[in-house]
């Protein structure tokens, strides 16, 4: 059989160099394969629901079991995913496979940022990766966006008006853009289809083309590794790519979709029934979008009412935290392997990772990075966390102004300073601090040789 | 346990709950049992290769070397001989005029974009409301004052235009001698009546919230909040603008009627919004 | 270099944690744990027990017994003749519906500081006392009566087009309450009886606005659905809270994630150096 392909495709030549191809094993490695399958999954179930879904804002009257919604003018799109909850078996919890998929996506792509940019796995020769990467993270906050705003239900219909919002802001060209998009006054009925040919069109495709460029890079250019023994800049160490890594990696793809899974049938998410269809007189609150668009919705909550008109053009509030700051994120994001070539002067190359430790200045711009965008998170859910806390929404929100100068702050002090501090004592923080070692000296006394 | 009883044992538990899977779906299915059922499968078979990979296999740690990814600057010299670029760039002039077509044609294959959407033009500066207009509230029934309880908060539209959603209107009934109004704008709220815009100017979302004992909205998405005594400025939260005051009278028969439009745009700001178009007749 | 590797291959020193299998374990029980937050932190659920449907009788209290209790027990804030002090406002014409809806509910007496938000706790005094007591504060000039709602299955429908209308923007889509600002917490609805929600819209008790102004067949709808929302299950499993975003982003960081976390862990751990 394989002969079969052979003589057709040649393919025993690729097999000698594919099969026994080395790669590092280290759990850490193993992040970004959970987001690969998480989008796997994501594919499967999406085109389930496709097969389903009415992208239609056109009003139908729904006749479902669910009662308080039965009689009522809906859009079809809407009535189609009631439909697909509540009258098609499995149904319900493809849709909640996929809506949890999407949301563990992000966080896999996120923790898989996190570690890239910690260990230095950016640096030369990998840049393009990593610039291939913020573009899928982008592709994938796209995703999540549109995809969630599909049902046309009463949540997702007011970040709608939210984004809406924030583009008219953008001087200029803001009302254009915004009327482009939507095809007029917010809200429209082609909103609806428009998002679905995203969703399910071009944002897969770019999506899943970058996946491949970026496995493709990293198959080219073999995978950085840690410097455990026997670990050089010149070679890698690990296991063969088949049978150990194919095994470890399927089995790792079924255990995320079985995590998924469980998560699809035992934890309700975006139940649309209850928040009805879109109706844009009316708001249900707490009002928050998906979690990975948290920081931005965080934003618009902290960011004070700063709104002027200079020169006749008028600059409203939503602009700064809405479009300037993210922009500014990314684009720190995007350039910071060339930033730091330049500021270190280091123009070689690095197949051997730094530990987090190994580049405390890093790290700690990292985790003060980080700390913002938890602390926005955060600050996207205020009015839930003066909930839990028991304060009032204004206090909260003061606190949280407060953290979002302070604690990147703070955090980017203490962390270079643990940073340092392992570099010096070289102690790993799983093992015993080391001991204090003793030598006996000559004249009987002792003296104290350092850690080892 | 050995690997080989633990691969065995994760295989059995997945092909039952397959099993149980196709017997789930056959009798009408439940999302709680299918997700628990595809959870075991899955994860039985998840943990069968892993187990088989972890323990049944040979998984020596072996090294490679990593050869230059450059290449070496014989091969760049072939290939740039190959690709020859100087006998294309030394026609600069086609190459520039090559250049504008390209960019050219790009703007004009742009333009359909164009037809996605219409041009703003007025939309974002003028609502459904007009002198006259009666407000009616979610039934298309008008309104009087002496219907309103105080402390009330009613959705309200112009007539005719029930769920338009720029002309959604908040009529909150207050005692008159509580307004604090700036000049003139008492005028517009008759017996402690008075209604404001319902779109947020920081967001668009509907300004749903109101705290009666307090006579402020705070708006759910963002809490910009608003005192509604005072006109409606912000109090609190990134809204820089106070909601819009509708204008308001009595007509003969003791309905409320609008007496014109808002007097500046309602929700969001955008950057010409101090330019409104010549007013139309 | 062949050596280096010969370390890897036997019993030798790694660099990198060892994750020991009962660590693992530790960090699977405690992002399971991490459940019991969440269930905790929700501002309350539609889990509890269903309230009874018990309409209070009408004009059966007795004024004189009333005013004995209400010198007791309510005078000191509201008043001897409840006309209001600093710390109470006046009860002359807040009506039966008003006393009826604070007592039974038992937001009055209350507990807080004079001024703060009054919450649902066990009423104070029994059904009878009750009676008693809002026959003398009805008897302290005219105010709306105790309304008589009722449950009608067939009005869920417009009764889940008003609730989305008047009632989500505070107490949430799923009725399970939220922050209003200002201190003030729309209450979760799930322990309302259908009286107590009708008092409510009739007389706008804190900070709720007052829809009295809305028919008695809309009030009926309102009731209706939020009877509906007590009694509903849950399609899809878990609620988390039923408010939404946050707690599911919370879940799936914690359980989602997390769960993968130790996954890949096990996945890559090396067993065989831990066997041997």
């Amino acid at each position: 059989m394989l002969g079969w392909i052979d003589d057709r495709l040649g393919t025993a030549s690729w097999a000698r160099s594919g099969l026994r191809k080395i790669f590092p094993d280290h759990w850490s490695f193993l992040i970004g394969e959970v987001a690969l399958f998480c989008l796997v999954v994501l594919v499967l179930t999406g085109v389930f629901l496709t097969l389903f879904y009415v992208p239609d804002a056109t009003e139908v009257t729904y006749a479902g079991p669910w009662q308080p919604l039965q009689g009522q003018q809906v859009s079809a799109a809407f009535n189609s995913v009631m439909r697909l909850s509540f009258e098609v078996r499995a149904g319900l919890v493809m849709r909640q496979i996929h809506h949890w998929a999407a949301l563990v996506f992000v966080a896999a792509i996120a923790a898989h940022l996190l570690r890239v940019f910690l260990t230095g796995a950016f640096r030369k020769p990998r840049e393009i990766n990593w610039l291939v990467g913020i573009g899928l993270l982008l592709l994938a906050l796209a995703m999540g966006i549109t995809g969630y705003s599909l049902p046309d239900d009463l949540l997702s219909g007011t970040g709608l008006r939210v984004i809406y919002s924030v583009v008219i802001a953008i001087p200029f060209i803001g009302p254009y853009l915004a009327f482009l998009v939507f095809g007029g006054e917010f809200p429209t009925a082609e909103i609806v289809s428009r998002l679905f040919v995203f969703h399910v069109m071009l944002l897969p495709a770019l999506l899943i083309g970058g996946v491949l460029i970026h496995l493709a890079i990293l198959w080219r250019q073999k995978h950085s590794q840690y410097a455990i023994p026997g670990a050089t800049e010149h070679n890698v160490v690990g296991r063969s790519f088949w049978p150990t890594q194919v095994f470890k990696s399927t089995g790792l793809a079924i255990l995320t979709a079985a995590v998924l899974a469980l998560m699809g049938g035992l934890v309700q998410i975006n139940p649309i029934w209850a928040y009805g269809p879109f109706d844009a007189t009316t708001v249900s609150a707490p009002a928050q979008p998906d979690w990975y668009v948290g920081w931005l919705d965080g934003a618009l909550r902290l960011f004070p009412p700063i709104e002027f008109t200079v020169l006749g053009i008028t600059i409203p509030s939503p602009f700064i935290p809405g479009i300037l700051l993210p922009g500014i994120a990314f684009g720190i994001m995007s350039v910071w392997p060339f930033l730091e070539a330049r500021v270190r002067h280091d123009t070689a190359e690095h197949q051997l990772l730094d530990g987090p430790r190994g580049n405390p200045m890093r790290t700690a711009f990292g985790v003060a990075g980080l700390l913002v965008f938890v602390v926005l998170t955060l600050a996207g859910g205020n009015d839930v966390l003066a909930i839990v806390f028991g304060v009032p929404v204004e206090a909260m929100t003061e606190i949280l102004r407060v953290a979002i100068v302070v604690v990147p702050l703070l955090g980017f002090g203490i962390t270079y300073r643990i940073c340092a501090e392992l570099r010096r004592t070289r102690g790993h923080p799983m093992e015993r601090a080391p001991a204090v070692r003793l030598r006996r000296t000559d004249d009987g006394g002792f003296e104290e040789i350092g850690p080892e | 346990m050995t690997a080989q009883r633990g691969v065995t044992l994760a295989l059995v538990a997945s092909i039952v709950a397959s099993m149980v899977l196709i017997g789930l779906y056959l009798a009408g299915g439940n999302p709680q049992l299918e997700g628990i059922g595809l959870a075991i499968a899955l994860g039985g078979l998840g943990a069968a290769i892993v187990i088989w990979a972890n323990a049944l296999l040979d998984n020596r740690v072996e090294a490679e070397e990593r050869h230059t990814l450059a290449s070496s600057a014989e091969q760049r010299s072939i290939a740039r001989e190959a690709l020859d670029p100087e006998q294309i760039s030394r026609r600069r002039f086609l190459v520039r005029l090559l250049a504008g077509a390209g960019g050219v044609l790009t703007a004009a294959l742009v333009l359909p974009a164009f037809s996605l959407g219409p041009q703003p033009g007025s939309d974002l500066f003028r609502t459904a409301w007009r002198r006259g207009i009666r407000v009616v509230d979610t039934n298309n029934r008008p309104v009087r004052p002496s219907s309103l309880p105080l402390d009330s908060v009613t959705t309200v539209f112009p007539e005719g235009f029930v769920g338009r959603p720029d002309s959604q209107t908040l009529l909150i009934k207050v005692r008159p001698a509580d307004l604090e109004l700036p000049d003139g704008r008492g005028a517009w709220a008759p017996d402690g009546c008075i209604a404001y815009s319902k779109v947020c100017t920081h967001a668009g979302c509907p300004v749903g919230l109101y705290r009666a004992r307090e006579h402020q909205l705070l708006c759910p998405c963002h809490q910009s909040t608003f005192d509604v005594l005072r006109g409606a400025p912000p109090v609190f939260g990134p809204a820089a603008r106070p909601l819009p005051q509708l204008p308001m009278e009595l007509d003969a028969q003791g309905n409320l009627v609008a007496l014109g439009d808002f007097p500046e745009p309602i929700g969001p700001g955008f950057w010409d919004m101090t330019h409104p178009p010549p007013a139309e007749s | 270099m062949a050596a280096g590797l010969d370390r890897l291959n036997g019993p030798a020193i790694m660099s990198g944690p060892m994750p020991r299998l009962s660590a693992l374990a530790l960090v699977l029980a405690g992002t399971l744990l991490a459940f019991v937050p969440i269930a905790l932190a929700a501002p309350g659920g539609s889990a509890g027990p269903r309230p009874t449907n018990d309409p209070p009788t009408l004009d059966r209290g007795n004024p004189a017994t009333g005013q004995q209790v209400f010198a007791a027990r309510c005078a000191s804030c509201h008043g001897s003749d409840g006309t209001g002090t600093v710390n109470g406002p006046s009860l002359l014409g807040v009506g039966a519906a008003a006393a009826d809806f604070e007592l039974r509910t038992g937001r009055m007496p209350s507990s807080g500081a004079p001024g703060s938000q009054a919450v649902r706790k066990p009423p104070a005094f029994n059904d009878a006392t009750i009676e008693d007591l809002v026959a003398y504060v009805s008897s302290l000039g005219p105010g709306p009566a105790i309304p008589s709602p009722r449950v009608d299955p067939a009005t869920v429908s417009a009764g889940q087009q008003l609730f989305i209308g008047n009632c989500a923007p505070c107490h949430g889509a799923t009725a399970n309450g939220g922050a209003v600002g200002g201190g003030a917490l729309a209450p979760p609805l799930d322990q309302a009886t259908p009286v107590e929600v009708a008092e409510a819209l009739l007389i706008g008790p804190g900070q709720m606005p007052v829809f009295s102004g809305l028919s008695d067949s809309d009030r009926n709808a309102i009731v209706s659905y939020v009877d509906f929302l007590q009694a509903a299950d849950h399609p899809g499993g878990f609620s988390i809270g039923g408010i939404g975003p946050v707690p599911e982003g919370f879940v799936a960081w914690v359980l989602g994630l997390g769960l993968l976390l130790v996954i890949i862990v096990l996945i890559a751990h090396d067993w065989r150096r831990e066997a041997r």
